[in-house]
């Protein structure tokens, strides 16, 4: 038997250029990988890492358990469609061998199985793999329908807003919404023509027999056949360049995850698996305060990834979001959309001569000494309680403190990473990590979440231990080096986004505000905080729209009808109190008023 | 204000001839970010900079200069700036003085 029909052309045509485009692409992200990169591939290759990820793509490209987090429905939807036709592909295939037996058979073979069939009138004990393969058929088409309600009623599976498409991913979305429908036809008519059919081919086969004659059954036959088949082609034809390239870009993209690759400032080709590896499902839509409060549609992760994978962001793209993470910890398919946003700034950087920042040489502004270093950082020169009130504990804990930056000292250097100036805050890094060296310190207290970050994250600080003021003094509590009186009021806790989703600090702060009066929570708290608005990541909001977002989420602290606001931020602790008609307070200076000396 | 220059001076005069700057790059930053006409130049921005504990960097004056047309030195004397941020949040006009940096040193790059 050949396999052979003329309608099957548009599906072998399509999934052959499909297929070569994916090798190609696969091959050139490969190829143009960093030695590094494929040192850790080759290291990596043989190691258990290999099974977990394996069982990561049965689990997130298949059953997309991740997505049922969000939502169940959303998640069915997803899974439906994904592990459904996966399941049709593998019991077709199963379907044609128990008929067959072990012999060789064409990819249409299988796919047309139905055409191919009854025409040549194999028979035999059919109705298992009928029912079942019926059974998965209308598992996918319940994933369409979904997505066809999706589009009406978005809200129903939990998504405020959804993602506006490009002419390739509408093309293509049409046609797969197209495939499984045609299926159901073109089978249908094929047991309304020939007999057979399971219980929702048959059913409708013998309905359609009722319904019409003989000779209209036989006209739409074959059309019918052929709207499958070039369903199917055009779908492979716009997958690779559409939305649809997530399908074959996330499985690899989970091996080299697991095999330790990650994006870095600089932009390489690993990127490219990321990129593409975004299903634009647009889940990252809805937690964007950007989104929400100032209702901007064209900036957000889902958007960012688009532009930059068809070659069309703009800097101001790139440059507005505030990356507070809260797209990152819901991203599905786990994107480091941080990292990929700040090496697209990168590479537009301006590129400083090299003589930039020479004038810190020499510089230190320093006093005092310890082993425990005090480093406030620059935002919080702006809120001197916070560091008089640092300085207090220290001195009741009995603590001797080098202060780094009391008269003044230099930048951490994570801004300038955010605005994609990597080279710059190199020098900035360089500069304090020789200034910490020095003075011989093996504990660094900072009170700015920024800076924490970048201190754990980008310096080599080995020996040193960096702590936020919040873990420091939790420590200082529970030790019994320092201790505080319980009063009467209650404070609502705001997370910062560095300290929070940034270092993953959230129970130190709650703990030592437990110690000094009751805690309460606002509406979205820990993992799902929301910003303050005031991020230095972005440049692009102004003034106004800062103190929109700002006011929203200081809207949900003062809903707790808490009697004080507390974070562990100056930047949010500016933000706050210009927002809230009640004062503000940092961690350390409730600690430092409650103290008993 | 050249032509007044009698000879016997050592400092160079500070008169500001606004018929010969040129200024394109002036107009074309005023126009991305029309807001920095909102500054009063009361020098929050300065006095709270951080470069400008350290060095003699005034933003304050660069970007005045800047505005009128005076772009000379401007780019490298920006590149003092580590853009912690501190100017834009004690700004009591809410100017987006980060971004004016990075604009001011984009436009000015080739300068």
């Amino acid at each position: 038997m050949t396999f052979f029909a003329p309608f099957t052309i548009p599906f072998i045509v399509g999934g052959l250029f499909m297929f070569a485009v994916v090798a190609l692409k696969w091959s050139l992200w490969i190829v143009r990988l960093p030695r590094v990169d494929r040192r850790l591939i080759r290291h990596n290759f043989f190691t258990r890492e290999t099974l977990i990820a394996v069982w990561e793509v049965v689990r997130e490209s298949l059953l997309h358990v991740r997505i049922f987090r969000v939502n169940p429905l959303l998640g069915f939807m997803h899974m439906s469609l994904a592990f459904g036709w996966f399941l049709l592909i593998v019991v077709g295939w199963i379907e044609t061998t128990a008929y067959l037996g072990w012999q060789w058979v064409p990819l249409q073979g299988h796919v047309f199985f139905k055409y191919f069939m009854p025409i040549n009138g194999i028979v035999g004990d059919i109705h298992l793999f009928e029912h079942l393969m019926d059974a998965l058929l209308l598992m996918v088409l319940t994933g369409v329908a979904l997505a066809w309600y999706k589009r009406v009623r978005s809200k129903a599976m939990g998504m405020r807003r959804t993602t506006k498409h490009v002419l390739f991913d509408r093309v293509a979305l049409s046609a797969l919404w197209f495939i499984f429908p045609a299926r159901l036809v073109a089978e249908s008519l094929t047991a309304a023509v020939h007999g057979g059919g399971g219980f929702l081919t048959g059913s409708i086969g013998h309905w359609l027999q009722t319904l019409l004659g003989a000779d209209v059954l036989h006209s739409l036959y074959e059309p019918a056949w052929w709207f499958y088949s070039t369903a199917l082609g055009v779908f492979f034809v716009a997958m690779p360049f559409s939305r649809y390239m997530h399908i074959f870009t996330e499985i690899p993209l989970i091996f080299l995850r697991r095999w330790k690759l990650h994006p870095t400032a600089e932009r390489k080709s690993y990127d490219r698996f990321e990129v593409e590896a975004c299903s634009r499902c647009g889940i990252c839509i809805d937690p964007c305060q950007l989104q929400a409060d100032l209702g901007m549609n064209d900036t957000q992760s889902v958007y960012f990834l688009r532009d930059r994978r068809y070659n069309m962001l703009s800097l101001k793209v790139a440059n507005n979001c505030l990356m507070c993470g809260r797209c990152e910890q819901q991203c599905p398919v786990g994107i480091n959309l941080a990292t990929l946003r700040l090496n697209s700034r990168a590479k537009r950087r301006n590129i400083p001569h090299e003589g930039r920042f020479k004038y810190l040489r020499g510089v230190d502004h320093s006093s005092g000494s310890g082993r425990v270093g005090y480093f406030a950082g620059c935002m919080t020169s702006l809120t001197p309680a916070v560091q008089r009130s640092m300085q207090h504990i220290f001195s009741v804990a009995g603590e001797d403190v080098w202060y780094a930056d009391r008269d003044g000292g230099v930048c951490c250097g994570r801004p300038l990473m955010l605005s994609g100036e990597t080279d710059a805050a190199r020098k900035m890094v360089a500069y304090n990590t020789d200034l910490f060296r020095r003075h011989e310190i093996d504990v660094l207290v900072t009170s700015c979440p920024i800076c924490l970050k970048v201190f754990r994250e980008s310096y080599r600080l080995d020996g040193i231990e960096v702590l936020h003021h919040s873990e420091y003094i939790d420590r200082l509590i529970a030790s019994g080096r320092i201790k505080v009186q319980t009063e009467t009021r209650t404070f609502a806790y705001h997370d910062p986004c560095e300290l929070g989703r940034g270092c993953g600090i959230y129970d130190e702060p709650r703990r030592v505000i437990g110690a000094v009066g009751r805690l309460l929570e606002p509406r979205h708290t820990r993992r799902d905080a929301l910003c303050c608005g005031a991020s230095l990541a972005n440049t692009v909001i102004d003034d106004g729209q800062q103190q929109r977002i700002a006011q929203r989420m200081t809207d949900e602290l003062v809903a707790t009808n808490c009697d004080t606001i507390v974070t562990a931020c100056p930047l949010c602790n500016k933000a706050i109190s210009r927002a809230a008609g009640q004062p503000t307070e940092d961690i350390a200076e409730i600690v430092a008023k409650n103290i008993i000396v | 204000m050249r032509n007044l220059n009698f000879g016997y001076g050592i400092s160079r005069p500070r008169a500001i001839d606004m018929d010969n700057n040129d200024l394109r790059k002036s107009n074309a930053i005023i126009h991305e970010m029309p807001e920095l006409q909102a500054c009063i130049g009361c020098g929050s921005c300065t006095a709270s900079c951080t470069a400008g504990g350290i060095t003699d960097f005034n933003f304050r004056k660069l970007h005045t200069a800047v505005r009128r047309g005076e772009y000379r030195g401007a780019y490298e004397e920006l590149n003092k700036c580590m853009l912690c941020g501190k100017c834009r949040l004690v700004c009591p006009r809410g100017i987006n003085t980060r971004a004016m940096v990075m604009l001011i040193k984009r436009k000015l790059g080739d300068y």
